[in-house]
């Protein structure tokens, strides 16, 4: 328990003292609340996101980091991107299958920037009706299936 | 279920991963999860394969015998104490702090160091280095053939 919260105090000192472009943390509610922490994101310019800004919600459970936190878009902007179900949810391995206890806060942000900004076109997942309809509320717990669209 | 297309230039997920980044993850494997069941602090809990937690009084003897044999692999990993003169490894990337003289650390093969206690308890769940994702078992199994 003291070593998750220890990593989170560096984690968040290290993201707002020298932030990534494009990724703000909100600190004023973190304050509260070490294990649930609500991060901003600025769309890329020069990418179909270009302007629009998105809230991204990490929860963190006692054995962070061993276990990944839980990451979602929240808020009345969830991007339209094929990987982002429409009830926040995202479709990104490092999130659960391949989660290394490396990975931070900030080497997540930076993946799901990456994601949007390597979109060329605004739509949902294929699937999105059925997932949302029978989804758990917790992205962590579903069986997601990571493949390749060349397969 | 979660099914959605993944494009292929969103998987250098290893670019972010550090310099050192070891080989890319393939983006075909299968996710293979099932929700994790809730915390109970007394019991320690085991993760007899990736993403399967259990307390210790609900593991099959088939786990058992896979946890005492990973629990072996790991006794096989070399251990030391910091002493300041690595110039390389200086700080723990698992539990982010720097390396203090006297910290008891653990070395894989793959040359990245962490604090003994905060790998052994990762490779409980998973035999792949943090930092380069390099499988250790591997490379400790090649050890043993040409020794
Ligand atoms: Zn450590
Ligand atoms: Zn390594």
């Amino acid at each position: 328990m003291a070593s998750m919260e220890k990593r989170l105090q560096k984690e968040l000192l290290a993201l707002t003292k020298d932030p990534p472009v494009g990724v703000k943390v909100n600190t004023d509610a973190i304050t509260k609340n070490l294990a649930e922490w609500t991060v901003d994101l600025e769309g890329a310019p020069g990418t179909v996101f270009e302007g629009e800004n998105f809230q991204l919600q990490f929860k963190f459970g006692s054995r962070y980091p061993f276990d990944s936190p839980q990451v979602m878009f929240i808020g009345p902007n969830i991007p339209l991107h094929p990987h982002v179900y429409s009830n926040g949810h995202i479709c990104l391995s490092i999130l659960t299958d391949d989660w290394s206890p490396a990975l931070s806060v900030q080497s997540v942000c930076l993946s799901v920037v990456s994601m949007l900004s390597s979109c060329k076109e605004k739509k949902r997942p294929p699937d999105n009706a059925l997932y949302v309809k029978t989804c758990s509320k917790n992205p962590k717990k579903t069986r997601w299936w990571y493949h390749d669209d060349s397969v | 279920m979660g099914n959605c297309l993944k494009s292929p230039n969103t998987d250098d997920i290893s670019l972010l991963r550090g310099s050192d980044a070891g080989p890319e993850v393939s983006s075909e494997q299968s996710a293979n999860m099932g929700p994790p069941p809730p915390y109970q602090e007394s019991i320690p809990i085991y993760h007899p394969s990736p993403n399967v937690s259990r307390p210790a009084n609900q593991l099959t003897e088939e786990e058992q015998i896979k946890i005492a044999q990973r629990l072996g692999l790991i006794n096989h990993l070399p251990t030391g104490v910091f002493d300041g003169t690595s110039k390389k490894a200086k700080e723990c990337c698992i539990c982010m702090e720097e390396f203090l003289l006297g910290d008891m650390l653990r070395f894989l093969p793959c040359m990245h160091t962490y604090h003994k206690d905060c790998i052994d308890d990762w490779l409980m769940r998973s035999f792949i280095c943090p930092s380069c994702l390099e499988p250790v078992d591997a490379a400790l199994l090649t050890t043993y053939e040409t020794s």
